[in-house]
């Protein structure tokens, strides 16, 4: 029995382990050990500040793709998506109506993976008015809307106007025949309202028509007045979920 | 685990001495690595999709942006192209902004209207919520559907089609002065003297084989007299929403109704407005399709409630909420694939635009 209990020496993958994550290295990083044990895995999600937007622990239901087919999720995914990639058609870019059709051009030409970041961020954007519309009916035909969920379905209404917004002032930015005229039909429309209409659309085109004005006023709020603005309701969408008790479970 | 009632009582226990019902933690899984793979596979998935789209389709990209060059179609983005169709309909101020404003703002009233716990967390799980679903979406695609292809006088051709027995009705082609002639005599009618004289020749510019001057010329009369049935003239004013407005001979007086200013905008710096009101525009582009909104949707609730179809708030919810969604969707499809030159309702037409 007395040879039992002497501790015995660990194999190669247990030491292996032990210096890859029992060090002062990984421990300086992540607080808890390798999230192989059910205390890490809890630690790994609370202690990390981007994985603690989750609960450590879940209802079995809401794994379940067919819950939520992760609408809401992918939604933010395609905005992260749409950030990295519009920070690098913003390298390329200069909103100016003598230059911008020419930095198209050009970034469709010259540039490596020039055309694939443009389309990558384009079809990001279309996907993501169509995820965000697909949340909505998701959280609605759940019922996920219902008390004390009411202010977030608020919130997220405000996100899907903003999501919209975010997309039509891309839109003019490329600054051919199809972004002129698809603003200024879509501005025509902000211009039709009773009194303030016309105002309004002089505000938001910086002039009578879609120009050079127009162009730096969408640049900018399609590049940081809009997404800052989105990020702040995200962040609010995204607490108040956790507030709220989680996903919304039959009662 | 919180307390649980004694076994051997039957004494029902108060609420507050039960405590909360306990969270059953056997129900539960742990997010990490339950929850964070599979959100790392979608993440994955999502990338590689999209990375697959960006290789194979190129965004579009015209020609340089011309103020002086107007397409034709000129198109907005295609999730606005529902309200683009709506502004085809109705006052550019209700379809570009008042009906938007609106539909947002009842969205986002939902849960203020509709607070029961009913039916929450998990998919339509109340006793006729696919049924509402379905209704609510049936009735408004196709009503919507029904009401664009009215506006766009397909029941006056689809009557003509029953009518001529024909899959192409074509009124016929204008007759020549005189073929009209001969057939104002077989209906018994006179022949007006102009009409007469470039019949017999004695008209220096206009002889008999050429066509028939429009001031001698009615249509209605001409397609009775070949056998052709048309849209009766009497009905002129059921052709399309705006043919209230044209096909009815409207009092001279309701064409500019001065009610003054009665919003005096010129105080906050803006122009004055004069109100002066065309009351048969007023009924067309406003009052008519105001009323279509408000009123269908109200009268399919009315309807639903009366069969029984819809019962709860969710019901009704889920059934009005189904019915916007498919009126955004058929707007959008008709916007996007059926709108070509002059946005004319057109059979099919791809205008590529991404």
């Amino acid at each position: 029995m007395a040879s039992n209990e002497r501790p015995q020496r660990g194999t190669l993958g247990d030491r292996l382990y032990d210096a890859a994550f029992q060090n002062r290295l990984w421990r300086s990083i992540f607080r808890s050990g390798y999230p192989n044990t059910p205390r890490n895995q809890m630690l790994a999600v609370a202690t990390n500040v981007f994985l603690h937007l989750h609960p450590t622990r879940i209802h079995r239901t809401h794994v379940k793709i067919t819950h939520t087919f992760c609408l809401g999720g992918l939604s933010f995914f395609l905005f992260l998506g749409l950030t990295i990639s519009g920070v690098l058609l913003m390298f390329y870019y200069v909103p100016s109506v003598d230059r911008a059709y020419q930095d198209i051009l050009a970034l469709e030409t010259d540039v490596r993976f020039g055309q694939l970041m443009r389309n990558m961020h384009r079809w990001m954007a279309h996907g993501m008015v169509l995820t965000v519309i697909m949340h909505m009916m998701r959280v609605f035909y759940t019922g996920a809307y219902k008390p004390p969920r009411e202010f977030n379905w608020v919130i997220g209404v405000v996100l899907l106007v903003l999501t919209l917004l975010l997309s039509f002032t891309g839109y003019l930015l490329p600054w051919d025949q199809l972004a002129l005229w698809a603003i200024t039909v879509g501005t025509n429309m902000v211009g039709s309202a009773p009194l303030l209409g016309e105002p309004n659309r002089f505000v938001l085109v910086g002039g009578y028509q879609v120009g050079q004005a127009a162009l730096i006023r969408f640049y900018t709020l399609h590049v940081i007045g809009l997404p800052l603005v989105a990020a702040v309701f995200m962040m609010v969408h995204f607490w108040r979920i956790r507030r709220d008790g989680g996903l919304a479970r039959p009662l | 685990m919180t307390t649980a009632a004694p076994e051997n009582t039957s004494e029902p226990i108060s609420k507050a001495v039960r405590g909360r019902k306990s969270r059953a933690r056997e129900e539960e899984l742990l997010v990490w690595p339950d929850l964070v793979f599979i959100e790392f596979i979608c993440a994955v998935l999502f990338t590689v999709l999209i990375l697959i789209l960006a290789v194979l389709v190129d965004s579009v990209l015209l020609d340089r942006a011309n103020p002086a060059i107007t397409p034709n179609p000129s198109k907005a983005p295609w999730y606005f192209l529902n309200l683009q169709e709506l502004l085809l309909h109705m006052h550019p101020a209700l379809a570009g902004v008042i009906v938007p404003t609106v539909a947002l703002i009842a969205l986002g009233a939902i849960p203020y209207f509709d607070a029961s716990n009913e039916g929450q967390g998990e998919w339509l799980s109340t006793p006729r919520a696919w049924l509402n679903l379905w209704v609510g979406a049936f009735v408004g695609f196709f009503g919507t559907l029904l009401l664009i292809l009215y506006d766009a006088s397909k029941h006056v051709v689809l009557f003509e089609m029953i009518a001529n027995g024909t899959l192409s009705p074509q009124a016929p082609p204008t007759p020549s002065a005189e073929q009209y002639a001969a057939a104002l005599q077989a209906r018994g009618d006179a022949i007006p003297a102009g009409l007469q004289e470039i019949v017999n020749g004695s008209n220096p510019v206009l002889s008999a084989t050429d066509t028939v001057p429009s001031e001698f010329y009615s249509q209605g009369i001409w397609n009775g007299a070949s056998g052709y049935t048309a849209w009766p003239d009497s009905l002129e004013f059921l052709t399309t929403l705006r043919g209230i407005q044209t096909g009815i001979p409207w009092p001279e007086w309701t064409k500019s109704v001065p009610l003054g200013n009665l919003l005096r905008t010129d105080l906050f710096g803006f122009p004055r407005i004069e109100l002066n009101i065309d009351i048969s525009a007023l009924i067309v582009e406003q009052i008519i399709p105001v009323t279509a909104m408000i009123g269908l949707p109200v009268l399919l609730a009315v309807v639903a409630s009366k069969t029984g179809i819809a019962q709860s708030k969710r019901d009704h919810m889920i059934m009005q909420f189904s019915g916007f969604i498919a009126v955004y969707v058929i707007l959008t499809i008709i916007g996007t694939y059926f709108r070509g030159v002059g946005l004319e309702l057109e059979p099919y037409t791809i205008f590529s635009h991404g």
